[in-house]
């Protein structure tokens, strides 16, 4: 992903980022990463939440540095306004006028508070496309309930659904709905308006609820219950129509950790959606005697699928998920590594030749890790030109270039604690 | 009304090749307007036949999936193995913006219709390709169903008990995911195409779709080499803190963050709990005086110092008790609205019937009712509502419903 001369997707698209955490941020990256101006606007008296939460650079700390923050917020300005003050509101919507696109994810009601509704929005850019992402919709009983953190994931049905029937619903371990399903829905709605945009010379209001994003995420299940009365529930890593389809344990290695070594278990997942993918298996496995006619039909395998897990088991138990994965993947049978972090940073060969990972330079964090792009356009690739933007970085050159503040508006702005 | 407006992607043709991973791809782009070709093998789409299906009778026509997947569509039934059915793709290739497919790597240019032979019949075509590891690497060629990718992607890695193997997300949020940045980066090419006239390849990789959904485990590796690992329902604290986590009600389960920024403080949580008079000992001492302090700060100040962690370890675990007798006795319905009036951070653990029945998304009409050939059936509506251009979503075709229609004009 080396910088080309080439004119990247989103060249001159300016977009004016009011949004914190995780799901608007990351979409406002993927439109900077393809070329927009992407200015983030934060305030010392309504900081991003992600800023004070690690992972940290060890030995380093303050609100700059944050790994979790960082992540989101590459190739991006940063302004500081304080929008709890008249001052602070009128240049939040001169930025506005500035940009083709408004984003935030901030609560309703705070939206209202700080007169950034479409209503105001179009009164001083009638053609802006203005992203709202409420929890739940800008309306309805529900619309003030909060949803911060960990509490979305479970109300979204992610967590009813996921893991095993035993256990409490503890869902995906993150706040998963956060970084790929409510972001990638936004930034496609943003493309598609951008694209009608383009062609009528008319803006938009978007708004993107994160409950109705997810719940498009898990359809099936919800259509399951209106049409069959039926309520799934969570079914550990099986599936209907394949076996096995499961997670198996591997040979346990040892690691370094900044306690010492320890021992780290390992796993890998195999699954077969057909007779011809078990038979390769079974070939693989050197046809052993369990394995007999009982699991040829699927019927059969679905059958014994206690009985199917517990062999493969013990077959997998004593190799590395790598050879597992590599050794069935040759037989023409689904397998891999369940990686973790470790893994997709140092391990994982094939995200290397990828390039996947991007490593950026930091004044404060230093040289650290960001996610590389979830796609790839092959002639206007992303580029990651900047770090994380840090808190009021650039609110000089913001002032200047786009607001066209002079000197001693700034340093008003300063004192007053309007740039803040 | 809204049938009278435009649609954002109107004029925009779609010739869609894709399968299970790519299917949701298309849907998003056919709901926001554009004419969606969908190219079935002859026999019909193999994912018609996975179930559930519509009054659990299977039908090429009743895998709800299936359904929900290709609403806005068009069919034609094509045999890319044969050469005359493929005359008559090139056919159509001119008059289409955008071709999808999640084929394996290379199988299309097999066939001469890869992204060059494309851009010999139109030359500013977007070609998207969504694969389990995209078309280079020593992992391309790999069999990716979705277990793969989100295996591969170190999601499964965190999801789960750490008692249990590790867990598989839900509905194959790998294909979703990779379907999602795949109908991100395809309509983002198509503005660069209306602003330069150029068309290009559009790559998903299903694990590089996911990866960014490992929250802080990357950054954490990357920053201090520790490997976060999956901590199930309580998280990654030694001990139950009040509030935190999953508790069971009566008929279902809550989740709470009671106590976090953002959030009504422990002490509503408790006033709530005696103003139903459920609060036992907990307004005496020493657990109001907790209660009082018990946000994210005072937990963090304990893990920093186990001495007076310790010490507090007794009154935590009985408050906890207190409140877990407390969910017990109520629905959760009750402990979810209520409790968020209360502006407390408690969500329900919703089943599929709660989202059917859920009070917000039925006062927003969120679900769409669609007739089709097995009678009217209810499906999630739109993920994302445009004021000018509003999302709307018909029935799924029948394999080679439109193959006249379409090869004939």
């Amino acid at each position: 992903m080396a910088a080309n001369n080439h004119r990247q997707a989103l060249e001159g698209i300016k977009v004016a980022d009011f949004s914190w955490f995780a799901a608007g941020p990351i979409a406002a990256q993927a439109m900077g990463t393809h070329g927009a101006t992407v200015v983030r606007v934060e305030s010392e008296a309504h900081m991003d939440g992600l800023r004070g939460v690690g992972p940290f650079p060890t030995g380093k700390t303050g609100y700059n540095v944050s790994g979790y923050y960082n992540n989101y917020n590459a190739n991006k300005l940063n302004v500081t306004l304080n929008l709890n003050t008249d001052k602070g509101k009128q240049l939040a919507l001169r930025l506005i006028e500035w940009a083709d696109v408004f984003i935030t994810n901030i609560t309703p009601r705070v939206i209202e508070r700080w007169g950034l509704t479409y209503d105001e929005l179009k009164q001083v850019s009638p053609d802006i496309i203005a992203v709202y992402q409420p929890m739940q919709g800008a309306d309805g009983p529900h619309r003030d309930f909060l949803g911060f953190g960990a509490v979305l994931g479970p109300i979204t049905g992610i967590n009813h659904l996921t893991g095993y029937p035993n256990r409490a619903p503890a869902g995906l371990g993150t706040n998963y709905p956060d970084y790929v399903v409510n972001p990638m829905h936004t930034l496609t709605a943003i493309m598609a308006a951008l694209h009608y945009r383009n062609k009528t010379g008319k803006g938009q209001r978007i708004e993107l609820s994160q409950l109705e994003s997810v719940v498009a995420s898990l359809a099936p299940a919800v259509m399951d219950y209106m049409a069959n009365d039926r309520v799934a529930m969570r079914s550990g890593n099986r599936l209907p129509h394949a076996a096995p389809h499961a997670a198996f344990p591997c040979q346990t290695i040892k690691i370094q950790t900044v306690f010492g070594e320890a021992d780290e278990a390992r796993w890998c997942v195999i699954a077969c959606f057909s007779d011809e993918q078990w038979g390769a298996l079974k070939n693989a496995l050197g046809d052993p005697d369990w394995a007999d006619a009982r699991f040829d039909s699927l019927a059969g395998r679905k059958e014994r699928e206690d009985e199917l897990e517990e062999k493969l088991g013990e077959w997998t138990i004593a190799q590395l998920p790598e050879d597992v994965m590599r050794t069935l993947q040759a037989a023409g049978v689904p397998a891999a590594v369940v990686q973790n972090a470790r893994d997709v940073l140092e391990s994982d060969e094939h995200l290397r030749e990828r390039d996947y990972y991007v490593y950026l330079d930091h004044p404060e964090a230093g040289r650290t890790a960001y996610d590389g792009p979830g796609f790839r356009l092959s002639k206007t690739p992303a580029e990651y030109r900047t770090a994380a933007c840090m808190l009021g970085e650039h609110n000089e050159q913001v002032c200047k270039e786009i607001l066209g503040l002079s000197d001693e508006e700034i340093a008003d702005l300063m004192v007053e604690q309007v740039l803040y | 009304m809204a049938d009278q407006s435009s649609s954002a992607l109107e004029g925009v043709r779609v010739l869609d090749l894709t399968g299970g991973m790519g299917a949701y791809c298309t849907k998003l782009l056919a709901d926001l307007g554009a004419d969606v070709i969908k190219i079935e093998p002859p026999g019909g789409d193999p994912a018609r036949n996975i179930g559930p299906f519509v009054g659990d009778e299977p039908g090429p026509d009743r895998s709800l999936n299936f359904l929900y997947q290709n609403t806005s569509k068009r069919s034609i039934t094509l045999d890319l193995e044969d050469e005359a059915d493929r005359e008559k793709l090139r056919k159509l290739v001119p008059t289409a913006d955008i071709v999808v497919e999640d084929f394996a790597p290379g199988y299309l240019d097999s066939l001469d219709l890869g992204y060059d032979a494309l851009r010999q019949l139109r030359e500013d075509i977007i070609v998207t390709s969504i694969t389990g590891f995209g078309s280079t690497g020593p992992h391309r060629d790999f069999l990716a169903p979705d277990i793969v990718g989100v295996a591969m992607a170190g999601i499964m890695w965190l999801a789960g008990d750490p008692e249990d193997p590790p867990n598989l997300p839900f509905g194959n949020q790998g294909y979703f995911s990779a379907s999602a940045q795949a109908a991100a980066g395809t309509t983002m090419a198509l503005y660069h195409r209306d602003v330069t006239g150029e068309g290009q390849q559009v790559e998903v990789s299903m694990q590089e779709a996911l990866l960014i959904a490992q929250e802080t485990a990357m950054q954490a590796y990357d920053m201090t080499k520790s490997v976060r690992n999956r901590a199930g329902a309580r998280g990654a604290l030694p001990i139950s803190i009040p509030g935190f986590g999953p508790y069971e009600a009566s008929d279902g389960w809550i989740w709470g963050y009671v106590g976090a920024p953002g959030g009504a403080p422990w002490s509503d949580l408790l006033q709530y709990m005696a103003d139903e008079g459920m609060e036992e000992d907990l307004l005496e001492e020493p657990y109001k005086g907790v209660i009082d302090q018990l946000n994210i700060r005072f937990l963090t100040g304990l893990a920093i110092n186990p001495e007076e962690g310790k010490k507090h370890l007794p009154t935590l675990a009985h408050i906890n008790e207190v409140f877990t007798r407390f969910c017990a006795a109520k629905g959760k319905w009750d402990l979810y609205q209520e409790g968020q009036g209360r502006r407390l951070l408690i969500g329900i653990v919703s089943t599929p019937e709660d989202l059917a029945k859920n009070p917000q998304l039925k006062a927003r009409e969120y679900y769409e009712s669609i007739e089709g050939s097995a009678g009217t059936v209810r499906y999630p509506g739109a993920p994302y509502r445009l004021s000018e251009t509003p999302w709307r979503a018909t029935r799924a075709p029948q394999a080679g419903e439109h193959t006249a229609q379409v090869l004939e004009s």
